[in-house]
This record gives C-alpha cells, structure tokens and sequence, in this order.
C-alpha cells in the first residue's frame, strides 16, 4: 500500500483542491447574487463560463508544471543530487515551508476578496456600457476578463503551493506512490468543495477553513524543522562517512553532540513506509531530533503566532468603505440586509448562500 | 681429612651446568628513525640502537635474559613484552603498561629480567597503546638443544609478516577512535610485508630441508601463507611443538606463529615464489591500488628468474590448526574449576565512539597498575571489586582448570591472545554458529588431545572455548590482538593467584620499575583508584565514556512537549484570528 498511495499526498491534494473549490464555489454564489436572474442573464452567463475556464486552465497549467517538476526530480534530478541530497532537501523544504506560511494565511480573508471582485465586477459592467477606453489596453482586458483570472490565479496558486508541498514532503517516497493519492486527493477536495456549496447550512464554513488552514500551518512548521534537520544531518554525513549510513536508525546514524533526544524505532526514513512516514511529513517527527530541528521548529510557531497577532491588530484599526452592501459583511450582530437574519454560524458566507436559496 | 666426592662433584656438575645456559645481555636505546619498507613512502619509525628492523632476541632454552631499555623517543612512553613467554615467578617484566609496570617515559631507563624455560617461535612488541605497528616488534626465538625435530632440518630461517601503515599509529589511533568513526572501521593498511621489506630472496640449497619460523608482527591483517609447489609440514605453533602436519597453505592471524619444515626441491632448474596474502575480510573499505600480497623467492639459482606468483583462485586449502596435535599429546582438561564466559560485541558509548565490550565492559587502563594493587592491598588482593570496573577483572585461585568461553557478537574475526600461558583450544566453531551451547551435542564433541597455543582465532559471530591451568601466578591480560581493538577496550584482566603473588614478588620488584612510576607520578598504591584507605571505594577510578541513552531523556521529553505546546498555541491563534469577525470603524 505504502508505494502506490502516499497518505501525505492525499492529505495536501485534498486540502488544496478543497481550497480551490471553496473559492470557485464562493465566487459562483457571488455572481449569482449580483448578477442573478434579476439582472443581466448573459453578463452572468458569460462570467461564469469566464470563472470556470480560469478554473481549468489554472488546474491544466498546474498539472503540467507538478508533472514536469516531480518528473525531473525523480529521473535525472535524484542522481544529479545524491551527493547533496540532504542539502537539496533542507533547502527545498525551508523555502516551501516559508512561502506556504505566507500564502496560506489569505484564505482566511475569503470575505475581503468580495469586495474586491464587486468592484472589479462593476468595472466590467460599466466597461460594456461605455466604449471610452478606462486605462490602457492591458488594464481594459484584464477588468473584462476579471472573472477569467481570479480563479485561474488562485487556481494556479493553490497548485503551485501543493507542488511544493509534494516535493517537500514526497522526496523521500517513491515516484510510484504519489499519482493515485493525489487524483484521490483532487477528488476529494472537489467533492467536498461541491458539497459545501450545495449543503452549506450544515457545515460551517468558517470553521471548515480554520481547521485547513491550522492543518497546512502544522505540515509548513513540520517542513521548516525538517528542513533545518535535513542540512545538520548533511553535515553529519560528511564527517562520518560510510559509518552513518551503515548505522541505518542506531548510533552512529546521528552526532550526539547534537541531539535532542534519539531513539532507534520510528525513522521516517527506515520505517518511511509506515505511519512514521506520515508523521514525519504532517508534523515534522524525526527519531533523532536535533537542537537545530526542535529550535527551529518553535522558533516557527512563534513567528506564525506573532504574524497573526499582528495581522489581528492590524485588521482592528482598518477604516472599510461603509456602502450599505458592506454592512451586510459584519457578524451575526449586525443583521443589516433586511429581512434576513444572519444564520446560528454567524457567518456572511453562510448568509449569503442561504439568500441564493431562499 | 678426607673430602667427601659429592662435595667435589657437586660444585663441578654445577659448573657444567651453568655453561650450558647463558646470560644474554641485550642493550636497547628506543628511538625515532626512518625507514621506506615498501618502496612507497619514506616514514617515521621506531628503531632500536639506530636501526631499523629492530633487532633479533636469539636465545637458547635456560638462557637468562636481560633487556636494558633506554626510551629515546623524546614524545612517547614505550614498554617492551614478550609475547608468548610465561614469565613463570617474573611477572613484572612481562610488560603491559598499568598492568604489570608503568609506562617508560621519554628518557627514563627500564630493565626486563627473566629466564626462558620454553623454547619455540615468539616475538618481543612495545606494549603501549597502539605503539608497536610503528616499527617497535621483532622475533624472539629461543633454541632448544633437545629439539624433537633436531635431525629433520638443515637450516633454520625466520619470516616475519606484517601489514605496514604509511600514516603514524597516534594519528590513524585518534581518527579511529573518534565521533567521526562511528562504525569503528579500522585503517586498511597500505602494503604487506616479509621481514620488514619485499620481493625477499631466501637463498636455498637443492635436497636440503629448511625450517621457517613464520611470525605475524602487524597490527591488524592476518595473511594467508604459501609456498608455490612446496609444502610445508606444521612442527610447532605459538612455541608448542606439535605432531607434523602437512600443509598447502596457513592462516596465520596477527601474533601467530607457525614453524613448518619445508623440503627443498632436488634440481635448481627454477625459483619459486612464497607469498603472504593479507585477509582482506578484515578490511572496511578496499581502496584503489592497493596490493594486500608481498612476494618472496626460494632462490635455488639466482641467474634464473624470480617468476610472478601465480593467482589462485580462492583460499579453501587454508590449514585448520584446530585440527594440530601437540607433540606432547597432553590430553584434554577434563575437570574445569573456574569458568568465565565473555560475550563480546562492539558499540558506541556516549562519546560518539565505537568501544569493543566483553560482557558490556570495555577495558580502561586503571590509576594504579594491577600489579601493584596486587602487592599493596594484603587480603583483600582476592577481591576482584578492587582492581576497578573497567579492567574488567577476573580473580584466578592457584592450580586450578580455568575455562574461558568466548561468545563472538560481531561479524568479524579476531585473534585472542592470553598472557602468562598457553592455552588447550577445546573448541572452536564455524562462521554464525552463535554462542556455545553447553547442551549441544555436537559442540561438546571435544578432541582428547587438543592443540595448544596463544593466540587463536574466533570466527565471526561464531565461539571458541579455551582451557588452562593456573599455575603461573601474575596478572595476565587476556585480550584481542588487533591493535585497534586494544585500544578500543577488547581485554580482560585475570589476576592468578593473588596472595602466592604477593610472597612471591612483595619487596622483589627493582627500584627502576618504581622509578619509572614516579618519574610519571603513577600511584603505585592502593586499588584502581588510587585509594589506600578504603579499597573497596572506587570514587575516582577511571572509567570509560558512558552510555549512549536509552530513549527519551528528561531533555528530549521537555522538547517534544513544548514543541506540542507551541503547535497547540500556534493553531489556537489561527482559529482566533480565522473565526474573529471582521470588525469596521465606523465613522
């Protein structure tokens, strides 16, 4: 099982591909309720198709690219780097690691894009009505197709942050076991992403997103650790020799002036195949535990604590435009749009997508 | 008055019987000089008056000899032992430092006194750690007047064997036994050599029988011997004369020794070629270029050419000198009084390194030298608790049937070599046969007259099972005969017969042996710590790195929870910040 079907894989896929859908999902309620049955059916109808063209060009493009990556790395790419493995894998993972952590903290803002896109949206509309050029050429094309590029941006993002997560985390697995738990991955990230659009009122939404979000914080900080890990065990390498890699997970396997704690069961990469695998690719477990890897791995929850404490307190002194629309956008005390009453979850999204049905 | 005829006699026999042994006096300034034995690399050596090889000791059975050694080395202490002498009542010259002496220091002088009753092959070495493959060993042979084998050879000739270092033994000894060597793998050497040179000549007539006295002096590589189309018929090992066996070809390990007599051919048509072929199972790693053979000719004619020796395609017809009789046909120890079992394996201690353990004890060198714990604590000399606890010690009452089992946890071969005796080798099983296995039938199927000898090999991961009689009371190591693995702790200490000892040595031992200690300020009292007021108090004793831990330790336990900790903190504040409602000023 382990070499058909990375769990790590499936774990990251999922959660990207659930991303995605949340926004394509959100996007598409969106346009409905501006741009419904009320309004302009053919605006609606050609920016939906706009919505779901980014969406796939975004998907094709990532797979290409995923394919293209993971394909080097593992044919031409491991033999070129045998030598400095442990310093392609440190680097790699310290640099996926950091740009996870400062990408993956939008997706909590889902609501802001709104007003970003109704004001794109806008833009669009008023564009059709007038022929006087607004800006140049490139700046008039890329408001028309505004609901082109806003999914296939965040498309292409989502992917390019789990092919970096795969190549983090996978580069010790075999090539083998990554494509069934990504399409499985894919698959139920779409479902599920479909479902929530569908079923909203049982799940909330909000709190869905948190517990993603936590979840990619946790493989991003297990990422960082193992990435420090990854460059002393490269130094050990050098200094012992044949010896270290002949001592498989026992002594000899790591420097004891450095260690933290070691014991001889629980190599992710002897016992890889097995749960310690995963452990180590959802939260950066090793069996040999450096003061570089234990450091640096509180070291990241640190500065990931601080980054959205200081978010929080910047939010809080943020000055919103107040149109009558935005107020609908505030929690559940503040039930603006009239005659609705904001859902037990509290949540504008929820709201939203109760409005659609109701 | 008349004299009585004995009285006249007497003195006269005696007087003859003086004649016959002799008292060899041998002269020895220890110092650095350079040598190029292979042809490859000029390097450092340690020379003895000047000149290396070092010296022969030739003496006849009886002989009394005595070694004055000046240590000129300006760097490094130096002791000499001679291996495979008994040292019957003169165990404080047979030579290891901390346990029979302190080491000789840089300008210091020593004097090694003893009388040899046993004649046979032996050799003399620097018993100081890892000191000797430095150039410090040489053979030892002792002659004996009523050789059974006195009519059955021609000639005597002597053929050391050894691998040889380029590097010197304190720089490859730190590399070896260092965090950066984790596996131990121990320094592959970089030539083979036949009485400290190659491509030796050894001139030999047709018809005329020559006996060789083979020695392996290396450090490490046991080599596997041969003479092209001659064979050699096995008449004494390890100064045991055993009955003649033929043989194509022998595995001498490290330390060994073989006397063979080779008949020399009838016509002088050609030359023929020996060679010694180091045991590359031993080696880690086999670099490039390296040649693990060395060369040597019987030269009936030297007009005609020296041919290249013949490859061979394997090892098979190697000797099992397990399979030797002793000459004397002394049968088996049938009654065992003391029996000591040693499981031995290899492992890392917290330092890093990779230590040899006999029963999870690697040997370290204790403050005081055993032998003067032995003389300086009256009664409770026969308590094995004061000698130390990595001296690993094993206290031995006089006249008894010792056994020794030795169980082989590594997949290696070693050669086990036991001070003060020869030992009866009553078993010795195959490669992975485990730990003996008294029940087992077939491991029990003793020989009645087993081979004796002092040096023998135990394959790897496999056992052998060696008995003596302790009849010769001193402090004996008992250790493996790789250099490398001395230095990493393979040995035991056996102390025979304590208190026999004590009358036996107390005030005896020469002022220079004290000399020695003090010009080191070695104590020379008190048990392995030093302590002369209470010796079963070891505080301060010296001991080895300790162990490696055996899982989490407080520190590991405190990381991984606050790591969990933090995780926890830094998931909390994302779901505060993701669920916390976007509030507006509004103005």
């Amino acid at each position: 099982m382990p070499n058909v079907f990375a769990v790590p894989v499936f774990f990251i896929c999922f959660r990207e591909c659930l991303e995605c859908s949340i926004i394509v999902s959100v996007l598409l309620a969106f346009l409905k309720q501006t741009l419904g049955p009320k309004h302009d059916a053919a605006a609606h109808k050609r920016l939906v198709r706009q919505v779901w063209a980014g969406v796939g060009l975004g998907v094709l493009i990532c797979l290409i690219i995923c394919a293209g990556v993971i394909g080097t790395f593992y044919t031409a790419g491991k033999n070129a780097f045998e030598k400095a493995e442990n310093i392609w894998e440190g680097v790699f993972a310290l640099i996926a690691s950091i740009i996870i952590t400062i990408m993956g903290a939008a997706l909590l803002r889902v609501s802001k894009l709104r007003d970003k896109w109704r004001n794109k949206i806008r833009k669009v509309l008023d564009d059709k009505d007038t022929s006087k050029p607004v800006g140049g050429h490139f700046k008039r094309w890329s408001e028309k197709y505004a609901m082109f590029i806003l999914p296939f941006i965040t498309v292409l993002r989502e992917g390019i942050e789990a092919v970096l997560f795969i190549a983090g985390v996978g580069i010790g697995l075999p090539a083998t076991s990554i494509p069934l738990a990504a399409i499985c991955g894919l698959g139920a990230g779409a479902l599920i992403g479909y479902l929530i659009y569908k079923g909203g009122n049982k799940t909330s939404l909000q709190i869905f997103l948190v517990a993603s979000t936590c979840f990619l914080y946790l493989v991003a900080a297990g990422l960082f650790s193992k990435g420090v890990w990854n460059l002393e065990q490269d130094a050990w390498v050098k200094l012992a020799g044949e010896g270290a890699a002949e001592a498989g997970a026992g002594p000899g396997s790591y420097d004891i002036r450095k260690s933290v704690w070691h014991v001889n069961f629980g190599s992710p990469l002897e016992d890889g195949s097995g749960g310690w695998g995963i452990f180590n690719s959802l939260f950066g477990w090793q069996n040999s535990a450096t003061y570089g890897s234990v450091i640096s791995y509180n070291l990241y929850w640190v500065a990931v604590i601080a980054g959205f404490v200081y978010l929080g307190g910047k939010e809080r002194k943020e000055v919103v435009s107040d149109t009558p629309e935005d107020l609908s956008e505030t929690s559940s005390s503040h039930a603006e749009l009239a005659g609705k009453k904001t859902s037990e979850e509290g949540h504008v999204v929820e709201s939203n997508i109760r409005e659609i049905r109701a | 008055m008349a004299i009585s005829l004995t009285s006249f006699l007497l003195p006269i026999c005696l007087f003859i019987s003086l004649a016959r042994t002799a008292t060899l006096t041998y002269d020895f300034d220890v110092a650095w000089t350079h040598a190029n034995p292979d042809g490859q690399y000029n390097r450092p050596v340690i020379g003895i008056n000047g000149q290396w090889p070092i010296p022969s000791i030739v003496a006849t059975k009886g002989d009394q000899v005595i070694v004055n050694v000046k240590n000129s080395l300006r760097n490094e202490s130096t002791s000499l032992h001679f291996h495979g002498l008994y040292m019957n009542g003169t165990t404080h010259m047979d030579g290891p430092v901390a346990v029979t002496q302190c080491g000789i220091l840089p300008g210091s002088s020593f004097t090694y006194n003893f009388t040899i009753d046993q004649p046979g092959t032996y050799w003399y070495h620097s018993h100081v750690r890892g000191q000797y493959p430095d150039g410090l060993r040489g053979p030892l042979i002792v002659k004996d007047p009523e050789n059974p084998f006195k009519g059955q050879y021609d000639e005597e000739v002597v053929l050391t064997f050894s691998d040889w270092y380029h590097e010197s033994m304190p720089k490859l000894m730190s590399g070896f036994i260092s965090i950066a060597n984790p596996s131990g793998a121990e320094p592959v050497p970089q030539a083979a050599l036949v009485n400290d040179t190659q491509n030796l000549s050894v001139k030999i007539e047709p018809g005329k029988t020559y006996m060789f006295r083979m020695i392996n002096i290396g450090a490490f590589a046991a080599q596997y011997v041969w003479f092209e189309d001659h064979t050699m018929r096995i008449v004494e090992v390890d100064g045991i004369y055993t009955e003649p066996m033929d043989a194509e070809m022998l595995y001498v390990t490290a330390a060994q020794r073989y006397s063979v007599l080779v008949t020399a051919k009838n016509d002088t048509s050609s030359n023929f070629a020996f060679v010694g072929s180091m045991d590359e199972d031993l080696f880690d790693v086999f670099p490039d270029g390296l040649n693990p053979n060395v060369t040597g000719w019987l030269v009936y004619d030297d007009t005609k050419a020296k041919p290249e020796a013949k490859l061979i395609d394997s090892f098979d017809s190697q000797f099992d000198d397990f399979t030797l009789v002793p000459y004397d046909k002394e049968s088996i120890y049938s009654n065992v009084d003391q029996s000591i079992t040693l499981d031995m394996k290899m492992d890392n201690l917290n330092d890093g390194a990779n230590y040899a353990f006999f029963n999870d004890i690697t040997y370290v060198a204790p403050k005081v030298p055993t032998l003067y714990t032995t003389l300086s604590t009256s009664a409770n000399a026969t308590n094995p608790l004061i000698y130390g606890y990595n001296t690993n010690p094993f206290v031995l009452s006089q006249n008894q049937v010792v056994e020794i089992i030795l169980n082989n946890d590594d997949p290696g071969k070693h050669p086990f070599h036991l001070h003060g005796h020869a030992f009866q080798v009553i078993a010795r099983s195959e490669e992975e046969a485990g730990a003996f296995d008294p029940n087992n039938a077939t491991q029990i199927a003793f020989a009645a007259t087993p081979i004796r000898r002092d040096t023998v090999l135990v394959r790897p991961n496999g056992h052998i099972v060696l008995r003596f009689q302790s009849n010769n009371p001193g402090i004996w190591l008992f250790h493996c005969h790789l250099e490398w693995h001395m230095a990493s702790g393979l040995a035991i200490t056996l102390i025979e017969a304590p208190l026999t000892l004590q009358s036996q040595l107390s005030g005896k031992i020469p002022q220079d042996h004290w000399d020695v200690c003090k010009a080191g300020d070695v104590p020379v009292v008190g048990n392995a710590a030093g302590n002369t007021v209470d010796v079963l108090d070891l505080t301060g004793e010296n001991k080895s790195p300790g162990e490696l831990p055996a899982g989490f330790t407080g520190r590991g336990i405190v990381a991984l929870v606050f790591s969990c900790l933090s995780a926890f903190v830094g998931m909390a504040v994302i779901g505060w910040y993701g669920l916390k409602p976007i509030e507006k000023k509004t103005k």
